[in-house]
């Protein structure tokens, strides 16, 4: 299969339609669930899919050991890319059009985090289309943090995709409402959706598309395996 | 005899600056070999005992391994003093295959840096089972939990404290230990007295609660240690048991601390060394039966068997070449004969020495574990040498290929004479190292593995071998492959007279992913006889070594012939050679060729507010940023960048930065240059090669 083909066939597309449109430059979009549900799979996926559209991608992770990261993205370009007729070329492409920037969590600010973005955007001249933010603390965060960020994303013209780990004991996120935490953010998040575990599968629930608030199930699911997202079974 | 349960062989591994020479020359002092201690940079003009050679004692780092013997509690430690620096990553690679154990020595302030990760790769690399020591607890803002975070966090390994520090920068007195539960001082002139007294009150509680934390972590290697503690009845003995097993697994970190340079906490480290490190018994060696299609052998740590040792280190001495060996196998008498399986020749042991830093003591015997030189021995470094009658070779050390070479030119004929002599050595003692005199240009090159590499040995000539030399620019290994199959048939005939020359060869040439180079032999029915078969291998070998795009070697490439003729008289092995000269420049071009360059991985860390000048500086030089960690204003890039585009990145680095920060690299791959680089190239070698024709 060639790349355009793969791009045209995966499930994302799936999830894209799902919303009123793909998402824009400046837009912030998060994905929420508690923890070790699936999160970075399927942010990792979203990255990986925008790196084989030929978009260049900043993932932003708050964990020391960037090996891990690295190699959650050689897993699921493995999985993506199993029909790609030349996937060793193809994955030397995209790597160059990734990068990994790591804070240590314990007192990173939000300022310095966008100093950093804006200094590999700039003066590393590094065009990045969609940002990764993997494991943003919206509990120590303020909406003020977000609206920065945002700004941000405006003025760079990038896509930022955030997730957010809920707990699960004390935020209902389960009636696809907006989970407690992020209810004073919830005006900065353009998307918003949450994973859920039901019966084996992982469901992707679509909570907030811009204006309105779907509060549906989508179409498309997390693999319990791969934590990828794929076409639900029919 | 000795006692191999009393002996060690350890090494030092530290980043640059971490104090290692400092530590290192402690140790010396406090095991009674030396009775003055100097500083690296000492002002009285001698550096430390460790670093003898003179340019490395203006540039405060080590390069050389010497090897040191010293004794501590009646026990026998062989110290390798091992290079600091990334570029001379094949010393540290040498030394590291001859020791049992090391201490990985980090700097309270600056942690784990890029350099430790290298030397920390290098030691899994090799399965050494390590202590750490975190150092320089007397500077400012020294703060050995942060450190030891860090090496469980960016190393990755489940370090624990033994020891706490009283008080730190300034304020540093001694170290708690946790095992004995004592604090302990260093008095004296030079801190030779230790000094055991209570805890300090203020620091008991932490104390233990930092003991639990030790005694959790070792419990998981013993059983009897954990019963033992929930009945709040272990022992001294049981923690050292259990904690030396997590060790030799590499399971378990135990961390040191103190201050080299204020004589503190360097004497607990040796204790250390004799509670935790492994005697040469304990670890595994193996060797390859040359008799017996190179089956590997497990070696033991047996006097009685037949001799096996492993010349690791070579040097010019002023009484002539010293070879250092440790022996694995076997004992080693004054006037034994050996056998050196490679030069497949027998010699004579004259002289057998240890080496106490810059003293050597003869010896009559040595046994197997023990680290001694040889005098007068002609060999390699790498060599392996057995008992008559075995054929032994100990594993062959991984040796990467030079990455970048330089054209030397001497001054005169005293200097060309020098230089040759000085060029002999280097190769002998640095199996990167590489010189040849190239062919076309008549120039005599050196090939090595970065910049600071070749620098370094062209100043040993100037020193040392007093060979005045002038150097050409730095050129940088390219490569050449193919992209696509390409088929040929190509027949050679010659007939001026006398007897011709005759012999075709068809087939095709196709990428190869994982051999350099392949040739597959598909002829049926004899149409190229079985005799000329290797002459067509040799041809393609011949002329794969200069592709035509760029005069560099074609690598990734497989050879496949399938069809051929012959002529009765005319065939030789010459003609099938020539032919297959031929038949590779002619489908070379259509297999669409590319050029290939090493790329390096390069690891930049300073503080944060130079980040946007290191982007910037890598993003100039063609390099792929992989990833940037921040943390505490300070950052770590690594980058993918290739080496034709790091030449003085030192110094620019240094200017962007207020030289606060640094970068290490070492060869990743080789990978395609883009095609503007590639034209460009191209059009250079054209240039040369009219110029040479004219």
């Amino acid at each position: 299969m060639v790349k355009k083909e793969l791009i045209r066939r995966s499930p994302l597309r799936g999830l894209e339609k799902s919303l009123k449109q793909p998402l824009q430059k400046g837009e912030i979009a998060v994905v929420a669930s508690p923890k070790g549900i699936g999160k970075t799979g399927c942010l990792v996926h979203i990255a990986t899919d925008s790196l084989l559209q030929e978009k260049q991608v900043i993932h932003v992770s708050f964990s020391t050991r960037t090996d891990h990261i690295i190699s959650w993205y050689e897993d699921i370009f493995k999985e993506v890319a199993r029909k790609l007729s030349s996937a060793m070329e193809v994955h030397e492409e995209i790597i160059k059009h990734r990068v990994i920037m790591s804070f240590n969590q314990e007192g990173v600010k939000t300022q310095q985090i966008i100093r950093s973005l804006t200094a590999m955007i700039r003066d590393g001249n590094f065009k990045a289309d969609l940002i990764i933010v993997d494991g943003y603390n919206f509990y120590l965060a303020t909406p003020e943090d977000l609206r920065l960020i945002k700004e941000f994303a405006k003025e760079m013209g990038v896509t930022i995709w955030f997730s957010a780990t809920v707990k699960p004991e004390n935020e209902k996120i389960w009636n696809r409402d907006v989970p407690p935490s992020l209810k004073s953010f919830e005006d900065l998040i353009d998307v918003l959706i949450t994973l859920g575990e039901s019966e084996g599968n992982i469901l992707i629930r679509l909570v907030k598309d811009r204006e309105s608030y779907p509060r549906k199930d989508l179409s498309v699911r997390l693999d319990p395996k791969t934590l990828m997202i794929v076409e639900e079974k029919k | 005899m000795m006692d191999i349960s009393k002996m060690r062989n350890i090494g030092i591994s530290a980043h640059i600056d971490s104090g290692k020479t400092t530590l290192t020359e402690r140790i010396l002092y406090y095991c009674d070999k030396i009775h003055m201690i100097h500083e690296v940079k000492g002002k009285d003009g001698r550096g430390a005992t460790m670093d003898y050679m003179e340019l490395e004692r203006e540039r405060g780092i080590t390069i050389t391994s010497a090897s040191t013997n010293v004794t501590w509690k009646d026990h026998t430690i062989n110290i390798i003093d091992t290079p600091g620096h990334v570029d001379f990553t094949i010393e540290v690679e040498r030394s590291l295959r001859v020791l049992d154990g090391a201490i990985l020595v980090l700097c309270s302030v600056g942690g784990v840096q890029s350099q430790s990760i290298t030397v920390d790769r290098q030691l899994r690399r090799y399965n050494v089972p390590f202590v750490a020591f975190i150092n320089k607890l007397d500077r400012t803002g020294a703060n050995p939990y942060k450190v030891k975070e860090q090496i469980r966090d960016k190393l990755g390994h489940n370090a624990v404290l033994v020891q706490i520090p009283i008080g730190l920068e300034d304020k540093f007195q001694g170290v708690v230990d946790l095992i004995q539960m004592k604090a302990l001082f260093f008095e004296g002139a030079n801190g030779e007295h230790v000094v055991e007294r209570e805890i300090p009150v203020e620091l008991k509680a932490e104390a233990e609660k930092r003991r639990e934390e030790l005694i959790d972590a070792a419990s998981l290697f013993s059983d009897e240690l954990a019963e033992a503690f929930l009945e709040g009845a272990e022992t001294e003995a049981q923690i050292y048991a259990a904690i030396r097993k997590g060790v030799l697994t590499r399971k378990l970190i135990p961390v040191f601390m103190g201050s080299a340079y204020k004589n503190k906490g360097v004497q607990p480290l040796l204790d250390g060394v004799i509670h935790y490190l492994p005697n040469p018994s304990e670890v595994r060696n193996t060797a390859l039966d040359l008799n017996d299609g190179e089956k590997e052998v497990e070696l033991r740590s047996d006097p009685r068997e037949p001799l096996v040792a492993l010349a690791f280190k070579l040097e010019e001495g002023q009484y002539g070449q010293l070879t250092y060996i440790r022996i694995y196998q076997g004992m080693l008498r004054k006037g034994d004969e050996l056998y050196n399986p490679r030069l497949r020749r027998k010699f004579k042991v004259g002289r057998l020495i240890r080496m106490h830093a810059h003293e050597m003591e003869d010896i009559t015997e040595a046994v197997c574990g023990d680290i001694v030189a040889l005098f007068g021995i002609d060999c390699a470094s790498g060599d392996t040498f057995c008992s008559p009658g075995i054929n032994y070779s100990m594993t062959s050390m991984y040796i990467p290929a030079p990455v970048i070479s330089l054209a030397v030119f001497p001054k005169d004929k005293t200097s060309a004479d020098q230089m040759a002599k000085a060029l002999g050595r280097f190769t002998k003692e640095d199996p990167t190292f590489h010189t040849y005199v190239d062919p076309e240009s008549n120039q005599t090159i050196i090939q090595g593995m970065g910049e600071l590499h070749l620098d370094v040995y062209i100043e040993r000539m100037k020193r040392e071998y007093r060979a005045e030399v002038e150097t050409g620019m730095p050129q940088v290994a390219y490569r050449e492959t193919i992209t696509q199959r390409a088929d040929f048939d190509y027949t050679h005939k010659k007939q001026t007279g006398g007897a011709g020359q005759f012999g075709r060869v068809a087939g095709y040439m196709e990428p190869c992913e994982d051999k350099e180079y392949e040739f597959v032999n598909m002829i049926k029915g004899g149409v190229i006889p079985n005799e000329f078969i290797p002459s067509c291998d040799k041809g393609f070998q011949a002329a794969r070594m200069k592709g035509t795009l760029i005069g560099f070697p074609v690598v990734n490439i497989r050879c496949v012939i399938n069809d051929g003729s012959t002529h009765p008289v005319d065939s030789s092995d010459i003609a099938f050679q020539q032919a297959a000269i031929g038949a590779f420049r002619q489908a070379y071009e259509k297999a669409k060729p590319v050029i290939l360059e090493p790329i390096m991985k390069v690891t930049v860390e300073g503080p944060s507010e130079f980040q946007g000048n290191i982007f910037g500086s890598l993003n100039q030089r063609r390099g792929i940023i992989v990833s940037s960690t921040e943390e505490n204003n300070f950052c770590r890039i690594e980058a993918e960048v290739p080496l034709s585009e790091m030449f003085g990145y030192s110094t620019v680095l240094r200017s962007l930065t207020q030289g606060k920060a640094e970068f290490s690299m070492e060869f990743l791959k080789y990978g395609r240059v883009p095609n503007a680089i590639g034209e460009e190239l191209k059009k250079a070698y054209q240039e040369k090669r009219r110029k040479e024709q004219k």
